[in-house]
């Protein structure tokens, strides 16, 4: 197990590495000169060079790469070329608004979709399955910006009960969170529901079930705590995606988090920013996937690589 | 554990920031977009510099009509040639540092910014400053290296300002998120998507300001930002959406204020690339389109039909005699042109509804002559790209742009100079219409030898005569400004370059 | 009734080793999904139709009305250049429905032959294609549709490929997956014994194995595709104007949402509508294909 680990852990570093460089080439290929950008529109063109200089634009692009890996694995990513300041900074301050949007959807969007598959599951056929089916599956078909820009109309503006957007109190989290968990919401209820079908044949369900162990027993102990493993694997591959902040979501409501400084750097062209959030996402995205991929070994050593 | 302490917190945060509390003492202000700098000598938009005059003052500003008004001097006097201004200063300012506000602080603030070594991005605005002496502790005299008639107006832009000599010497380069001046707030924080600022108890201006702070939130989405206003949590929004206005006026606590603006719209024609070579077209187009729909679609009726080249609030604006919507007189002179039967051309502007919507009203309107436009919105650093990534002017790939400008000093010189110089082709300036004529350029030239307001005057008017008979653009409209605020707020206003002021903001 | 042939068609084209009868007698059950497909095929033939039905030509203004509300000429109200709001809705349909259809198509291709090929050889290979999944996965999509854009220029055909790109990895996986496990099945061992070339055993045994899966994520991808495309569109990316895609009709009125709510309320209903018929059919789909979901 412990060499396992140590495996795929080293096998992570190859990976960021690609990445680093796909982003580095990906950023510098996108049409548009940061500096031209940052300087405005109505800049002269020696102001344009004075600014192209102080944010270290010149020289050959991989001296410019090697200048960036080198600062990157000591820490250090630079400066924001938007605004001058530490790119740790920017991210740092728009890190945990992200972070606790996610958790508090993944918290509601968990519970309602387990509570919908296992419904749905249990009542197979039945009207509670289609009615929790399409409950479940309208949470993925909403276009999110329009769902938000309606919940803003009607709970804030209309009824006045919750705040528009921001980032603050509990109340700040209702609306952004809804909107962003739908979704996640709608996946958890068709995977556990399919999950938990597929157990509840396998065999040691229907011994159970033939043996007279009461059906209520059968559900929780058998069928559940076995369908969870994959269900256990979305929810950390959703986490990962939500994690790398919703732009839609964030710029509805006003959140001062990681998606919408994405957007923001690449319409500035802010090479820093841009390198240093899709090497966060993507560190973080690994690692998820690779403490699920552990968690699967661990369930079923059939799987563990050789 | 965590999350319960979160929860609690949020709950008690949640009784502070009740309605009535705390809204009647701080202002909160939503705007579109973030900073992007608090060193208004090395930002570039509007929103920085405009957010940093709370701090920050200049030696002189602009009034609700983009008059000028001295603020941190008193009164000025030019030479002739317009290369000498004596500047004499208010007495008694401090900056928030307790330091004094005086006469070396307007030389080392002056002589910072034109100092090429400081690569500060707004350099050029004074490039041309040679030296500023000081004559007594409120008296300075600027010396430039040339003739430049339109100084006092460029002082007046809100990237020249005034910064504390001792904060300089204190923060170095890192003045730029220490920010010190002499206005109304104190700098408090700066994160994210939040900028505020807190009262300067000793304002020089005695009584003010009447609001404890400032508060700025960047809330990108028109609706959300109307819904916030609408909920409470903010009093003033900038840059509201035109087409929200007829809800907004029906609700009892708000109040929705039009200003006039300098931001004028064009649709700019590479002069150089056929068939825009030949000025009929470019008149042609121009009688092809209907202004007043143009205003009544795009700008839901708040905006003005350009009379000139400028807009009609910029200093030494000349009316013209209107391209009058004419359909079959823009035919006439098409075919005249050798196109009877319209041509093919493309557009591009900025990806944001209003730029999209214009380029789709002039897509619709020209079609009505045979013109067949394709509207290309564009990502801004493609943008960009497409505009000054050409080193050479026949190398340019655009044929037509939407565009909107400002003189963000206020003045006639740069409302034009940079757009239809005929040296201000890109990369140099926003010459995107590649439009080059000798008396044109003559008269930009000629302005800026002198100080004497008849003879630029003069200048002007011949050069927005001859610009309007080229019509190297589609002159659009200049559209109104339109904020919102809680009925029970006054003294705040916008500027017609879409700054805004707070320093008079105050709560009934 | 005619949606009894529009199911079915899909898997004809498909191979399946499962008999035609066997599948429809299962689909049949699916009620739910039966509606989904008769909504979308009516659909399919609205967008064909378009020219003929709507009532007036999606692009042509009206100053003399705009943002009027629902009435007898115009059933969905005009917009704000006085255009008819239904007739915007018919021609969207088109894009809308071809833009899922065809990035998913070009994903699925593209990502299928991937994972077949990864799967199949192993080694080298699976590593690399599956650690370029990797990458694709954790890179922002909406960056990647960004840069595509950003490089290719705007226009609805460059939005095909940015959505495209989306669903690549997905498939890659899912197709992988189900070779890993048919390529210890026997016949396909007993293919390779007697010397059949790599090129057929993939076409022949392993991607038929894999289609059951991708069907029924191929039909939901659709869904989600359409929905991106609108999100495009909400950041300023989407298609061109005065294109009717339904994501930009939603994104250019959200701003008269209180002021003239049918402009955004009726291209909101089609999106939610046809994704909510796109997400229910592959359901339907799955419950009748999967042989584990198989009712006892």
């Amino acid at each position: 197990m412990l060499e396992y680990l140590v495996k795929r852990l080293l096998g992570i570093i190859p990976v960021i590495f690609a990445i680093s460089v796909v982003v580095f080439a990906f950023v510098h290929l996108l049409p548009g000169d940061p500096a031209r950008l940052v300087a405005g529109m109505d800049a002269s063109l020696e102001d344009v060079a004075a600014v192209r200089k102080s944010l270290g634009l010149e020289g050959p692009l991989w001296q410019q790469y090697l200048h960036f890996a080198c600062n990157a694995l000591t820490g250090d990513f630079g400066i924001s070329l938007k605004t001058r300041r530490p790119v740790i900074t920017e991210i740092g301050e728009r890190l945990m608004p992200t972070v606790w949007l996610t958790v508090f959807a993944m918290i509601w969007a968990t519970i309602f979709g387990l509570l919908i598959g296992v419904l749905s599951a249990v009542k197979r056929g039945r009207w509670q399955d289609y009615g929790g089916m399409i409950v479940a599956v309208s949470g993925i078909s909403f276009p999110s910006f329009w769902l938000g820009l309606l919940l803003i109309d009607l709970f804030s503006v209309r009824l006045g009960w919750l705040p528009t957007g921001g980032y603050g109190t509990w109340a700040h989290f209702v609306m952004p969170s809804f909107t962003l968990g739908l979704g996640v919401a709608a996946v958890m209820a068709r995977f556990t529901r399919s999950a938990f079908v597929e157990i509840a044949r396998e065999d040691y369900v229907r011994t159970a079930r033939a043996k007279g162990v009461p059906e209520k027993f059968v559900i929780w102990k058998h069928t559940l705590r076995n369908a969870l493993v994959p269900v256990i694997t979305m929810t950390g591959l959703q986490f990962g995606f939500l994690l790398g902040g919703s732009i839609v979501v964030e710029t509805v409501f006003s959140w001062p988090g990681l998606g919408r400084l994405l957007v923001d750097s690449v319409s500035y062209r802010d090479y820093p920013v841009i390198q240093a959030e899709i090497l966060l996402f993507s560190i973080e995205f690994i690692l998820i996937n690779l403490m699920v991929d552990v968690l699967y070994a661990f369930a079923n050593p059939e799987i563990r690589y050789k | 554990m965590r999350l319960k302490a979160l929860l609690a917190a949020g709950a008690l945060s949640a009784l502070a920031l009740a309605p009535g509390l705390a809204a009647a003492k701080t202002l909160v202000v939503g705007v579109p977009d973030n900073l992007t700098g608090l060193d208004p000598t090395n930002v570039n938009d509007t929103l920085s510099q405009t957010a940093m005059r709370t701090v920050y003052q200049g030696l002189f500003g602009f009034d609700q009509d983009m008059k000028i008004v001295p603020v941190l001097a008193e009164s000025f006097e030019a030479n002739d040639t317009a290369t000498e201004f004596t500047i004499r200063l208010r007495k008694g300012v401090k900056f928030h540092d307790g330091t004094d506000f005086n006469a070396n602080a307007v030389k080392i603030s002056l002589e910072r910014l034109a100092n090429p070594d400081n690569k500060l991005s707004r350099r050029s605005l004074i490039s041309m400053l040679d030296r500023v002496d000081v004559i007594d502790d409120s008296t300075v005299k600027i010396v430039l290296k040339t003739p430049f008639g339109a100084l006092i107006n460029t002082l007046a832009h809100p990237a020249i300002v005034i910064m504390s000599p001792a904060a300089l010497e204190k923060y170095g380069k890192d003045i730029a998120r220490n920010p010190v001046g002499t206005g109304a707030f104190k700098f408090k924080r700066w994160a994210a998507d939040t900028f505020e600022v807190e009262k300067n108890e000793h304002y020089w201006k005695a009584g003010w300001p009447k609001v404890d702070g400032v508060t700025l939130r960047s809330v990108p989405e028109n609706g959300s930002r109307f819904a916030m206003l609408q909920a409470g949590e903010v009093q003033y929004v900038t840059l509201f959406p035109p087409e929200l206005v007829p809800v907004a006026e029906k609700l009892p606590n708000l109040l929705v204020v039009k200003r006039p603006s300098i931001v004028g719209w064009y649709a700019a024609m590479n002069t150089m690339k056929k068939p825009f070579t030949d000025p009929r077209v470019r008149q042609a187009l121009n009688y092809a389109v209907d202004k007043a729909a143009y205003c009544k679609v795009v700008e839901s009726g708040f905006c003005t039909p350009l009379q000139s080249p400028m807009p009609d609030l910029l200093g030494f604006f000349e009316p013209q005699k209107p391209y009058t919507f004419d359909v079959a007189k823009a035919k006439a002179l098409l075919a005249e042109a050798g196109y009877p039967n319209g041509f093919e051309t493309e557009i591009f502007a900025l990806n944001n509804t209003n730029q999209i919507r214009a380029m789709q009203f002039l897509q619709q309107q020209l079609a009505q002559v045979g013109v067949k436009l394709t509207v290309t919105p564009l990502e801004s650093g493609v943008a960009a790209q497409r505009i000054w990534g050409v080193q050479k002017p026949e190398d340019a790939t655009v044929q037509m742009q939407l565009t909107g400008w400002s003189s963000s000093t206020g003045d006639a010189d740069w409302g034009l100079r940079p757009l239809l110089w005929g040296k201000g082709f890109p990369p140099a300036l926003f010459n995107v219409a590649y439009y080059k004529n000798d008396k044109v350029d003559a008269d930009f030239e000629g302005a800026l030898e002198t100080a004497d307001p008849a003879k630029r005057g003069a200048f002007y008017a011949d050069a927005q005569k001859r610009i309007w008979e080229d019509a190297p653009w589609i002159f659009l409209g200049a559209s109104q400004l339109l904020t919102a605020q809680s009925k029970n707020l006054s003294g705040v206003y916008m500027l017609p370059d879409r700054g805004f002021v707070l320093e008079g903001a105050e709560f009934k | 009734m005619s949606t009894a042939t529009s199911a079915p068609a899909i898997v004809v084209a498909s191979d399946m080793r499962t008999p035609l009868g066997e599948f429809w007698r299962r689909f049949r059950r699916q009620k739910v999904a039966l509606v989904a497909g008769a909504f979308l095929l009516a659909l399919l033939l609205v967008a064909i139709f378009a020219p003929w039905i709507a009532p007036y030509d999606p692009a042509t203004p009206d100053y003399m009305a705009i943002l009027q509300g629902p009435t007898a000429a115009h059933w969905a109200g005009t917009d704000a250049y006085g255009r008819d709001v239904f007739s915007r809705i018919l021609f969207g349909a088109r894009i809308s429905l071809a833009v899922g259809f065809l990035s998913v198509s070009l994903g699925g291709l593209v990502g299928v032959s991937l994972g077949v090929i990864s799967g199949y050889y192993g080694g080298l290979i699976d590593s690399l294609i599956m650690r370029v999944c990797d990458v694709l996965l954790a890179f922002p999509g909406i960056l990647l549709a960004i840069g595509v854009i950003a490089i290719l220029g705007p226009g609805i055909d460059n939005v095909i490929y940015a959505v495209a790109v989306f669903s690549v990895p997905i498939f890659a996986r899912l197709a992988r997956g189900s070779t890993l496990s048919l390529k210890r099945a026997v016949y396909v061992d007993a293919a390779r014994a007697i010397g059949v070339k790599d090129r057929v055993i993939m076409m022949r045994h392993l991607l038929p194995g894999a289609l059951p899966n991708v069907i029924v994520y191929f039909s939901m991808r659709i869904g989600t595709s359409i929905l991106t495309a609108a999100s495009l569109s909400f950041i300023g990316l989407g298609a061109q104007p005065p294109s009717p895609e339904w994501g930009a009709m939603l994104a250019d009125g959200r701003s008269y949402i209180g002021v003239a709510d049918n402009v955004t309320l009726f291209p909101g209903i089609a999106i939610f509508v046809t994704v909510l018929a796109f997400n229910l059919l592959g359901d339907g789909l799955r419950d009748a294909l999967d042989p584990k979901l198989r009712m006892a």
